[in-house]
This record gives C-alpha cells, structure tokens and sequence, in this order.
C-alpha cells in the first residue's frame, strides 16, 4: 500500500490531466455519434451546438428553463427548475471543480493554445492583485444575467415590457463555445453575425467578438476566459459539498509561492492563505498543478472524501522537478 | 615598508585562520565514533577555507555577501561565486578598523576578508554583490567600495508580503542578471540557466535527504558535521559537493540500519538566529559539548541556503528569472522584513514536527534585527510551551566560560522537565 | 550511613555542603577559593570531614558546580549553578505557604536570576557575568577604598541618616576613584555605602525585569549577607526577599541533593 501511495505522489499528474483533457474532448463532442449520452446536467462546457454531441452543458438547459413566468414557478412547474438544478449538483459534487481542470473541452482547448504558445517561446501576460480581484467579480454578473434575463422574457419587471424572444439562451449567443467547438465538426454555422433582428445581431455581434477574444486571450493568457465563467461561478455556489477536496495544512506552508507561480488561473490565496483548510476558490479548477509544485511534506491534498488520493512530498516534488527539468510542475 | 607590513599582517592572519580552524575540527576523526568517513571531504574542504579552490581557475569571480544574491544567475554566467561572509574572530578584527566598535560582528569579518586578502582578490573579483538586506550590509557597501572595487548593490525591499515589492525585488535580479553578462561577458543563455538552476536543485534534494538524517530520532548526524557540510558549500563548486553530499547520505542511510547513531539521549535542540559562519562554530560546537545535539536549525549559514527551489511554469527565460528571484524573496524568513510571522510559524512547525525539545536562539551584539524579533518570538514560543534560551554573542573566544553555563544550565532544565513528564 | 556532598566552587569561595540520606543538613563549610580551585576544594572537603568526623568512604557521591567546576576531578558529576541553585531554592521549603519562584544570586563574579516554575524547575534565567558592577567584586572593591571590612558594609547602610548618594561611573573600576572623591568632598560613609548598594541593586533588578520576576523571591548567594543590599534590593523590586541562614551555600546544598537523587 505504501509503495502504492509512494508511486501515486511521484507521478507527473500534469501528464495524467492531459491525457484525460483529450479523451474528454474526444467523447463530449463525439461521443454522440456512438449513441452516448451523459444527461443535460453536465458541469462542464459540452455544448449542445454540436452535432456529436455527448451530453449538454447545463447553462443551456438552466437558461431555457429560467424562462418561466414566476406564477408558474411558484405553481409547481418550477420543480423542473429544482430537479435540472438537482441533477446539476450531483454530477458536479463528484469531482468538484475538476470538472473544469479535467473535462471542460473549452478548458482543454485553451491548454492546447497555451502549450502552442510556450513552444513559439511567446510570453505570458498576467493581472495584477486589483485587476484580478476585480475581473473575477464578471463571471457572476454574467451567471446572474443568464438567469434574468430569460427570466425578463416571461415576466415583467419594474413594469418594463418582457423582453423579445430574441433573448433566450442569452449566455450561449456570447459563449465562445458555440461558435468555436462545432468547428471540431466541421460546422461553422454557429461563427455567424445573425441579422434577423437587432437583438440578435447585437448578441451574435457579441459572439463574434468575445470568439475572438477568446483565442486572443488565450494565446496571451493562461486559461483566459476561465476568470469570466459563469458556469465556474455557479459550481463554486456548491464546491463546500464536494466530494474531491483540495486542502492546505498551513502550519507547514513556507509561503515560498510555488504553488501560486505554477497555477494557470493566477490564484495568489493559494500561496499566501495559511489559515483554511480548504484552498479550493472560485477561479481553481483543481488541475493540482499547485500540489505537484509544493515541496513540503503532505501541506497540500487533494482528497476523496476523506481519502488522500494526491499529496504533496518532497520526494515527489524532487523526482518530478529532476524529469522535467527547470520546471516542477 | 608597507608592502612588508601587509606582508607580515597577511602571515600572522594565516596562522591565527589556520589555529581557528584546527580548533574547530579537534577531536574529530571521521571514520571514527559518530563522524561518518563521507565527513572526510568536507574537514578538507573546511581546512581550505580561506583558499577556495573556486579562485584557481581563470574564471572571473564574483563575490557576494549574504545569500539573497542568487547563485543560479553566477553559475549561468560561467563565473565563481566567492562567499565573503565568514565567522573568523581574526578577520573580524581586521575589519573593525572600517567599522564602529558596535557594528556586527559578520560585517566586520567580511570587510577584513576583502581588505586582508585585497591583493589576491584585486585582479580576480569581477564584481562584488552585495544585496541590501540589513542597515550594516547596506552601509558596509561604501567601505568596500574603498578598496577600489566594483561593488553593486543589488536592492532587496524591506516588505515580502506586497506585490509592490514582488515586482521590485523581480526588477531588481533582472538588472543583476543583466550587470553580471556585461561584467562577465557571457550571456544569460535559457540552456545555461536552466542547467544551473537543475544543478542547484540537486544540492538541494541532497541537502534535504541529510536533513532527514540529521533530523532523525535519534540523529545520525551531529549539528556540528551538518554545519561544516553546509559551509563547504559557500565555498565549493556546486556539483562536487552535491555529489560528496550524496555519498554522505548513502553512508548513513547504511548507518542507519546498522543503527550506528549520534547523540541518542541528548536533549533535541533547533538552533536559529545570526547565523554561524566557518571558521567560527562556536555556538553550535559549544552547545552539542554541553549535552545537546542540535537536529535542526533556522540560519541562513546552514538550512536556509538549500531549503527552497526554483519553480518554473515554462521553460523560458522570461519566467526563469522570475521563478529565480521569487525563491530568494518569498520563503526568506530573514529578520530584515517587516513581518516575523513566517518564521514563529516555521520554527513552531519544526519543534512539532522534529520533537524539538529546546530552541537556542542566538544573536550577534550589534545584530538588531535578529534581537529586535526575540520578542515575539519568545512570546510564540511560551504559547507553544517551548523552552528557548536566548544568548547574546560575537566571534571572540572570551565569553566560552558564560556561554557554557548558560548551555549546560538550558541542557540540564531540558532534561528535568523531560524526566518530569 | 550514607552522605552526599555537594561542592559548589567560586570565584571568591569554595562551599561544601554534607546531606544525609533524609535530605537533612549535615554539615557545610565556606572556605576561600585562593589561587587553586582545585586544591582549595580538596582541602575543604578534607577538612569539612575531618571536623564532623565523617570518613570518606561514607561519601557515596559527590557533585561540582561553579566557576571551577570541570576542574575538580574528584567529583562524579557536575551540574551548571543555575541547576543547582534552584534546586536548593527547592529544599528550603515553602516559606509561609508561597513557593520561592525566582532566585536572585548575587555572587563573588556573577549576578543571576532565575525563574521557577510550578515544578520548581528552571523557566527562565538571566545572568550578568561580564560586567563586575552588579556583582560582589564591587562590594569588595568599596570596602577596600573605605577601609571597613566585607562584612561591616551592611550595618553602615543609611547609617547617616542621609539618602544615599549617586554612584556615577558605569564602570565599578572608576567607582573607586570617584568614591575618594565623594569621601574628600565631606560625604559620610554611610551615605556613600548606601550609594554603592543602591547601584547594585539598581543592575539588578533591571536584569531581573528583563528575565522576569515572580513572587516569592529568594534572594541568595554572598551578597545576602548585606542587610543594607537586600533593602536596596527590595526598595528596586518594590518587593519583599527572602534570605535563606546561611545564603552562600544554597547552591551548594542544591547540588548534594542533586547527588542524592537516584539513591
């Protein structure tokens, strides 16, 4: 068993995430064509834009149901709200927010352009404190208004008229994912400016624009557009539930900030926190490059309720840092 | 006339330097009872101190004065790096003609190591670094600019905890790295320093497996040996030494399951505070002959050197660098910041971790930083209900007869209080 | 029979304490160290057993501690004087019900306090060994520029009637001068005494603010002997001190109990 553990925690976890990044984008946007489907819940950016696809990406779901009338809700139709919400949760509290490090095609997808872009020796961009902290706050705006504004569509608020029906799945007409994984098909049908009406216009304009930025970011930016998700804002509603946990025993952190310097989304508390135990925050996506970087013994898990599955060792940390060679991660 | 007296000055140091480093090695043998025969490199290694072998070759060298100049930028640039920081009671004195009478003790050593060793040093020394981390470091700058070399300051900020000053002290080693191409005319190259930062980290892995020796209950290896190990290192090129190192650790990991120990009842001390330098050991030396054995410890002479590693994301010389100057700045729990909290916490997790029994905690006279933090230190430690001794002391032979009292009277509670529980 | 001895060696003194196996006070003696420790410590011995007609072989251990204790041979063990000092502080009892806490020890060469804990065990101590100022070597030194002897100097304390006079010189060497001085000026003996017992105690009590000092305080050692320095010494503290009968052998005793443990 101690050997077991001991191969576990040398292990290139970097490596394994890789791997299971392609068979994940593999399946999600396939998968279909083989007559899987994994449910409409999922926490992850499967989207239902594309023809093979495997599953749905549950803001798509969440949106359109959201376009009820508050007396219906109320009325006991609301309960599709609660059980789509329900499915939602279960499937996310069993990996946590690894969903996001681990599966989410559009994750991958910026891995793949970051690891583009190491090669051609490009550098990096990164935000400062205050520009971290206040960015971060969009990806709520942006989970608050997929929700209101479908809603605006069935009732009406403050006496404005509802709004058209131009604005249902408001989210997914923004959602870079529309546009640019149908491509993976070959379908470009979804990178259009659609001038059927101004909403939509503005919307698919919208689109066009944050598609672009989306590759732009991501080339300049680790996991760029990962700060603005709204799907992260609404799993983290519910990480404190998880059942994979990421913990920090900070008494033996040094606070030598390897952890923060390996961490593709910039999360300093990682690094600085020495008072939590649970170290998951809104932007991680528990991809555990921050637990392959830290060189203290056992100061960072990753657990499986209650089971430590992946720790941070010195021993580990040293055979890793000498395979790769400059880099510990 | 004056080319006589430096003469005669340099003679009658070489042989006061070679007394302080027959005293500190008397009555060790290695091979023999509780000194591993791997000690044999580093007695020799000790021996030489004052002529590194590093000066030999027709490397230019560069010379530092306290451990923030980061080593992996010298390595890549192709130069020796040259430790000017020593404990020696004689060099010390040399230097106190530049100094005020209250100044530290270690400053002093180091002003005298240049001024003494001026002429051999003269032509060799490309550049001395010297960061300015303390009042006296920073201070001494001008005094060794007098000898007529080139010295850079290189800026260390006094804050670690802001992003103002992550981004300072960044901008601070990428000038260094810059001043020291220019001064060796090698250039920084991404194969050269990735080569040197991997060599690094392999001392480091080194270091970190015979602090587990060290740290073992009961050790395998004394404080003294474990200092004398690290001081090699200030003088010794990287890579030999990481593989004396790691012979070391073969032989007593083998000792270990013969269970050949070293100081199995003695009372388990970490030592921290103004660091002990070779050839001047005293503190440690003295303290492992009252009854202690010291299984940790929290200087930078010693454990602090090798503790951290570089960690980079990408490859690249746009984030090695970075990665470089953020080992040497944020895990550092050097007085000289303003906050001591990252130190109470690793000491406290030492003495739990390590089964401290004691902490010994010493300062230099002069060394403000190190005594201005005693106080909350002491206050952590007492919440933690760990004894501390605090001893004030420099590197003159005369306060042996106090400081074995006050060690002996520390050992001695320890034990009591053991017996009682 | 079995005694212990314990055999504490000064800079000034050599004390010889005998135990008996209850942990009762046998016998003990103070004798000068002179220029051999090691031989005056033999001859006290020697003689201390002659005078209570106690043969050597009845001594089944022996301890060292002071100044010169690594250099007496004949001991089996030794233990530094902040050990055994405390514990001598210890066997003395609880005076009126309060356990002595912290030990101030005004010696030949050295001041010290010492902290104790619930245990009687040592918390925290503090030493002035580098500085003859707060020390017995002042006293000496002051009894010598007035010409009355160690032992006269506490009965002179505030004698006059006048508060004591302030000593100047931070350095106990260039007190002497000074105090001819004082004395050429008209100043009175006591006033002067007093002087120099205040700035011992002065030294003092601020080494023992910086250790800590907790009731009750047992103050020990030569300088106890001094009834005007341990008025000096409480006017500093601003609290009571207690001094043993005998004060000079408190560390001594310590170290025959300690003898005596494990028998």
């Amino acid at each position: 068993m101690k050997k077991i553990k001991r191969l576990l925690y040398t292990a290139d976890i970097d490596r394994f995430r890789f791997y299971v990044q392609i068979f994940c984008f593999g399946l999600l946007l396939y998968g279909g064509w083989l007559g899987l489907n994994l449910g409409i819940h999922l926490p992850a950016f499967a989207c239902p834009f594309c023809s093979g696809a495997c599953g749905t990406c549950y803001l798509f779901p969440l949106q359109h149901q959201a376009n009820m009338s508050l007396r219906q809700m109320a009325g006991g139709r609301g309960i599709g709200l609660v059980s789509g919400l329900g499915g939602f949760i279960l499937s996310f509290i069993f990996l946590n927010k690894s969903w996001c490090g681990f599966i989410c095609p559009l994750g991958a997808l910026q891995d793949w352009i970051s690891r583009v872009r190491v090669r051609a020796g490009i550098r990096y961009g990164s935000y400062s404190k205050g520009t971290f902290r206040r960015l971060k706050k969009i990806k709520y705006l942006l989970l608050i208004l997929l929700v209101l504004l479908p809603l605006g569509m069935s009732n009406s608020f403050f006496g404005l008229p509802r709004l058209s029906h131009d604005f249902a799945t408001p989210f997914c007409m923004v959602c870079p994912g529309r546009t640019v994984l149908p491509l993976f098909s070959g379908d470009a049908g979804q990178a259009v400016v659609d001038f059927s009406s101004k909403t939509k216009l503005v919307l698919t304009a919208l689109g066009m624009m944050s598609t672009g930025l989306f590759f732009v970011g991501a080339f300049v930016k680790r996991r760029f557009f990962c700060l603005f998700c709204p799907m992260s804002a609404l799993q983290y509603l519910f990480s404190k539930a998880g059942m994979v946990r990421m913990t920090k025993d900070g008494a033996k952190c040094t606070r030598c900030g390897n952890c923060y310097r390996v961490c593709d989304m910039g999360i300093r508390e990682i690094a600085e926190s020495v008072d939590r135990k649970n170290i998951v925050r809104d932007d991680c996506m528990m991809c555990f490059k921050c637990v392959a970087a830290c060189p203290e013994e056992q100061c960072l898990k990753v657990s499986f309720l209650g089971a430590t599955l992946y720790s941070a060792t010195e021993e580990g940390f040293f055979n890793r840092a000498s395979r790769e060679k400059t880099s510990g991660a | 006339m004056e080319h006589e007296r430096i003469e005669r000055q340099r003679k009658a140091l070489k042989g006061r330097l070679a007394e302080e480093i027959r005293e500190t090695l008397e009555g060790t043998e290695p091979g023999g009872e509780g000194s591993p025969k791997g000690m044999g490199y580093f007695y020799d290694v000790f021996r030489r101190w004052d002529e590194p072998a590093g000066l030999a070759d027709g490397k230019p060298v560069i010379a530092t004065s306290c451990m923030q100049v980061p080593l992996e930028l010298i390595l890549a640039c192709d130069a020796v790096p040259l430790r000017l920081c020593n404990g020696s009671h004689a060099l010390e004195q040399a230097g106190s003609a530049f100094l005020p009478v209250k100044a530290c003790a270690n400053v002093k050593a180091t002003l005298g190591m240049i001024s003494v060793f001026q002429e051999r040093l003269q032509d060799r020394l490309a550049l001395v670094v010297v960061p300015t981390t303390c009042d006296q470091k920073r201070k001494a700058i001008e005094a060794v600019a007098e000898g007529a070399f080139t010295v850079y300051p290189l800026a260390v900020p006094s804050s670690k905890d802001t992003e103002e000053a992550e981004v300072y002290w960044r901008t601070s080693v990428k000038k260094l790295a810059l001043t020291l191409e220019k001064v060796t005319g090698k250039r920084i190259t991404r194969k050269r320093l990735a080569a040197a930062v991997d060599h690094v980290r392999q001392a480091s892995a080194q270091f970190r497996k015979l602090s587990r020796m060290q740290q073992h209950a009961p050790p395998l290896l004394t404080g003294k040996d474990m200092f004398l190990v690290m001081n090699a290192f200030l003088c010794d090129d990287v890579q030999r030494w990481t593989a004396a190192v790691a012979r070391l650790n073969e032989e007593l990991d083998d000792r270990k399951q013969r269970g050949r120990f070293a100081g199995e009842k003695a009372p388990r001390i970490l030592l921290t505070g103004s660091p002990p330098l070779a050839p001047g050991l005293k503190v440690p030396l003295m303290l492992e002959a009252a009854g202690g054995v010291i299984v940790a410890d929290e200087v930078c002479s010693c454990s602090r050197l090798l503790h951290d590693t570089v960690v980079s994301g990408e490859p690249r010389l746009y984030d090695l660098i970075p990665a470089i100057a953020d080992r040497y700045l944020k895990p550092c729990t050097c007085p000289i910041f303003d906050s001591g909290e990252d130190r109470r916490r690793k000491l406290i997790e030492s003495v739990h971790r390590l089964d401290v029994d004691g902490l010994v905690y010493q300062s230099y006279s002069g060394c403000l930083p190190y005594q201005m933090e005693q106080r909350q230190v002491a206050h952590a430690l007492r919440e933690a209900d760990i004894p501390v001794l605090f001893v004030e002391t420099d590197y003159s032979p005369e306060d042996r007869g106090q400081l074995t009292t006050r060690f002996e009277a520390f050992v001695e509670s320890i034990r009591s209080r053991k017996r009682r529980r | 029979m079995k005694r212990f001895c314990g055999i504490d060696i000064g800079s000034s003194a050599v004390k010889v304490v005998l135990m008996d196996e209850t942990g009762e006070l046998v016998a003990s003696s103070i004798t000068p160290s002179g220029n051999q420790f090691y031989q005056s410590a033999a001859d006290a011995l020697t003689r201390l057993l002659e005078a209570n007609g106690i043969p050597r072989e009845e001594v089944s251990r022996t301890v060292s501690t002071g100044y010169g204790r690594k250099l007496f041979k004949q001991a089996d063990e030794s233990i530094s004087e902040i050990t055994a000092n405390a514990l001598g502080a210890k066997s003395l009892g609880t005076n009126g019900g309060i356990p002595v806490k912290t030990i101030i020890n005004i010696g030949g060469q050295d001041s010290k306090v010492i902290l104790l804990d619930d245990d009687g065990g040592v918390k925290d101590f503090g030493m002035n060994d580098k500085c003859a100022a707060g020390t017995g070597r002042f006293l000496e030194m002051t009894a010598l520029n007035m010409g009355v002897t160690l032992a006269e100097l506490g009965r002179w304390h505030g004698d006059s009637g006048k508060p004591p006079v302030t000593i100047n010189s931070t350095c106990t060497v260039f007190a002497a001068s000074e105090i001819v001085s004082l004395l050429a000026d008209g100043h009175e003996k006591g006033e002067i005494i007093a002087g120099v017992h205040c700035a011992i105690a002065r030294r003092v009590a601020h080494l023992a603010e910086r250790t800590g000092v907790a009731d009750r305080v047992l103050f020990d050692g030569g300088g106890a002997l001094n009834r005007g320095l341990k008025s000096a010494l409480e006017d500093e503290l601003m609290r009571e001190v207690v001094v043993p009968e005998i004060p000079q052998i408190t560390t001594a005793m310590g170290a025959a109990l300690y003898a005596r443990e494990g028998f």
